[in-house]
């Protein structure tokens, strides 16, 4: 993924309106579906992080201590979000049962659309909004959300225990999320 | 007045037979010498660099003969360090030790390291001609789709990301390893030559280029002496035998040359270490939002090869206000005249907010990270108000400039949430809308009469397919145009779309700047090491290495001889033939007051 220094935009000109912005055209740093989890004994402990959810009531990760928690980094404007949304949507309610809180964070987004959004593909969970990406800031010394999307699972003990860089399949959230809930309640 | 030879004034006599190789070696050197200051860089200036050249060809070929290894630039020792190509072996004779010699000698010539620089070149060339991963991800998609066949062989050869490619690191490590394994062993000879005392003078002064003769009432020893402490006054460094005294001056040239080299270094040094421990990034921000310098909020996103992703620093960022003014009137109008970025920032999460306001060439230095603002537009406010009369959409729209002089930008609006069906606008925006015989312009590039002009589309706007694409583009393939009569809307007013499918309001507008971050450690130590090899090369280029050789023996007449001689290495400027004359009048004239220095000093 990395690039070694390739930009045809010189910051040096006199003139800076030739330039158009975001050589990347879909104006966001998309993932590749990659998952990983992290074995019990090698995790890092996710930060508490709070925010004001879509409907403005106000919410914070510890509230949710004990449970296991899937933090899912979405915007409605972004194509794998949409087309990830409706298996996050399913896996929420499945795993409701064993004790798994989803928890959207929605980013570069407006009110008005992240609202549709959530409307139109039944999301039930909660999501922060955070326009100006402080709660993917906060991740940053842990495992940091590298693509939108991307989805953190935190363990019941507050850690993280996987990750889904990209668009979230059913079965790569799903096995990470069988994992985790099997280890049953841990300590 | 004896005569001061010039340089041209001859040098007729044939070499020896026996003096042939040295000659020889020397011209090998020479020539390995070059190759290798040319595989440098090719701004170098040959003469400047390359002394051993220049001066080889000032060298008469027969002072050269008669002192051989001595007068020339190429002492005795030069040659086991310069790796005088060893007889070729035979195939068989071919050991590892002697492969590893030869390999290296090929690695660091001139020829291998014009090659790598042109495969680096070559190696660029599917960059611009295949989508790009790092730079654009949707296209390398629809590349896959276009091309089913093609593309996974072009992807196993890396060619959809190839400054990440490994044949191109491969490349680029065997560049640096050229480069440096050329210019190492050069500043080692440079070294060694600054500090070289000078040689031993050549028998037949005569024969050197600038030279003169003269009988003084001296001994030979107090005219020897007399010539050090005049030659030591004028900062000479002296080497002296019997009857000769060999002094030279300008080292600082050998210094220069030097401090080139080691800069050089220091240069591809501080470019490698910005490549891999650098970053740059590229964010569109429009008036009043944030973003934080973290990989999910950034638009593109290029790190060096040991950058992770919590390596960026942790500052926010918010455009408070955009503004930009343009030239009026005269042959200059509508170009702009300034722009200023006023932002807050916190440089970390919790810090304490200040202001900045970036302009070009003005960047905002959070803990080293450089933010730039490279580029402007506007952003109209768009709302959209769906067919079931929800509000989808409601937001501050990024448009394109397509017309650099009077800012007409292009963008799209997508309500992908609209019901019943998805709703997608394209569409211009004008900064100053005047009406040109019944076609719409912008005729000045600041927003006198801002308003926008959309073509609405419903359907399907292919984003739930989950293939990321561009938002500046509306991929109406799935969609259909609604027939509506072309419309412009100034701000506040709305357009109905036809069958009740929604209607688009254009609310309002801002401005958004594009923001260029950049982490580059080794920009400070770049400039410094460009700097120090400027420095370097201009004091190569000015000073002139000389000597100047004193032989004192006795005449046939019984008194003492003089031969005063003269070399310039390396007279790129010219002048040295004054020089030599005011030193050679200098010397006579401290010669001629026999009565010695002493019998003056006790008057």
């Amino acid at each position: 993924m990395a690039v070694f220094g390739v930009l045809s935009i010189a910051a040096c000109s006199g003139q800076i309106a030739a330039n158009t912005p975001a050589s990347n055209g879909s104006n966001f740093v998309s993932g590749n579906g990659d998952s990983s989890y992290f074995k019990a004994g090698g995790r890092l402990a996710a930060p508490d992080v709070s925010g004001r959810t879509l409907s403005g009531a106000r919410l914070s990760l510890s509230s949710y201590r004990g449970k296991v928690v899937v933090i899912n980094f979405w915007g409605s404007w972004c194509a794998p979000c949409r087309s990830e949304a409706p298996t996050l949507a399913v896996l929420s309610e499945q795993y409701q049962s064993k004790g798994v809180q989803f928890v959207g964070v929605d980013i570069r987004d407006s009110p008005a659309s992240a609202q549709a959004f959530v409307q139109n593909f039944d999301i039930s969970y909660p999501s922060l909004n955070d326009p100006a990406d402080e709660i993917a800031l906060a991740f940053r010394h842990t495992v940091p959300p590298a693509a939108i999307p991307s989805t953190l699972v935190i363990d019941r003990n507050g850690q993280i225990a996987g990750r889904v860089i990209g668009q979230a399949s059913y079965s790569s959230l799903g096995n990470i999320l069988a994992k985790v809930t099997a280890g049953g309640m841990s300590r | 007045m004896t005569d001061v030879r010039s340089p041209q004034a001859g040098h007729g006599i044939a070499s020896p037979g026996a003096a042939e190789e040295p000659a020889d070696v020397a011209g090998e050197t020479t020539a390995d010498v070059a190759d290798e200051t040319a595989g440098v860089a090719g701004e170098i200036p040959a003469d400047v660099v390359d002394e051993t050249a220049g001066v080889a060809g000032e060298i008469p070929a027969d002072v050269v003969d008669e002192t051989a290894g001595v007068a020339g630039e190429i002492p005795a020792d030069v040659p086991e360090e310069t790796e005088i190509p060893p007889p070729r072996p035979q195939p068989g004779t071919f050991g590892v030790v002697a492969w590893a010699r030869w390999g290296w000698r090929q690695l660091t010539s001139m020829r291998i390291a014009l090659v790598l620089l042109f495969l680096l070149a070559l190696g660029s060339v599917p960059g611009s001609l295949l989508p790009q991963q790092g730079i654009d991800p949707a296209a390398v998609q629809q590349y896959f789709t276009a091309h089913p066949a093609l593309a996974p062989f072009l992807n196993a050869l890396g060619l959809f990301n190839v400054f990440a490619a490994p044949w191109f690191a491969a490349i680029y490590l065997l560049l640096f390893i050229s480069l440096a394994g050329c210019v190492l062993p050069r500043s080692f000879r440079l070294a060694r030559t600054a500090r070289a005392r000078p040689p031993q003078a050549p028998r037949y002064l005569s024969r050197l280029p600038n030279s003169v003769r003269y009988e003084t009432a001296m001994t030979t020893e107090e005219a020897s002496a007399a010539a050090a402490a005049f030659l030591t006054r004028r900062r000479f460094r002296l080497s002296q035998g019997e009857g000769w005294l060999s002094a030279e001056k300008g080292y600082r040239r050998e210094a220069g040359n030097l401090l080139f080299h080691v800069a050089l270094m220091g240069v591809l040094i501080s470019i490698g270490v910005g490549g891999l421990f650098g970053y740059k990034a590229d964010r569109l921000l429009i008036e009043g939002n944030s973003f934080a310098d973290t990989v999910t909020d950034l638009d593109a996103y290029h790190p060096g090869h040991l950058v992770s992703a919590n390596d960026l620093a942790p500052f926010s960022l918010t455009l408070d206000k955009f503004s930009a003014s343009y030239v009026a009137s005269g042959p200059d109008r509508n170009q702009p005249a300034s722009f200023d970025a006023h932002v807050s920032y916190t440089a970390q999460p919790g810090g304490v907010a200040r202001t900045y306001d970036i302009q070009v060439n003005h960047p905002l230095n959070v803990d080293s990270t450089k933010v730039y603002l490279i580029g402007h537009g506007y952003a109209p406010v768009f709302r959209v108000t769906d067919g079931h009369g929800k509000v989808v959409y409601d937001q501050a729209t990024p448009f394109l400039p397509a017309e650099q002089a009077t800012y007409l930008s292009e963008g799209v609006v997508k309500a992908p949430d609209a019901k019943p069906q998805q709703l997608g606008f394209a569409g211009v925006f004008l900064p100053t809308a005047v009406d040109v015989n019944g076609q719409l312009e912008s005729a000045f590039p600041a927003p006198y009469a801002p308003a926008v002009s959309m073509i609405p589309y419903v359907g399907n706007l292919g984003l739930n397919s989950g293939v990321p694409q561009s938002v500046y583009q509306l991929n109406t393939t799935g969609m259909h145009r609604l027939a509506t009569p072309a419309q412009v809307l100034t701000p506040g007013q709305s357009m109905k779309l036809p069958g009740g499918a929604g209607t688009l309001t254009f609310a309002g507008l801002k401005q958004w700047a594009s923001l260029q971050v950049t982490y580059d450690p080794g920009q400070v130590p770049a400039l410094i090491s460009g700097i120090v090899a400027l420095a370097g090369l201009v004091l190569s280029l000015l000073v002139r290495r000389r000597r100047i050789f004193v032989r004192a023996y006795r005449g046939d007449s019984g008194r003492t001889v003089v031969d005063v001689g003269g070399l310039a290495r390396s007279d790129v400027g010219g002048g040295f033939e004054a020089e030599f004359g005011e030193l050679a009048a200098g010397l006579r004239s401290v010669h001629d007051h026999d009565s010695s220095p002493r019998s003056e000093e006790t008057e």
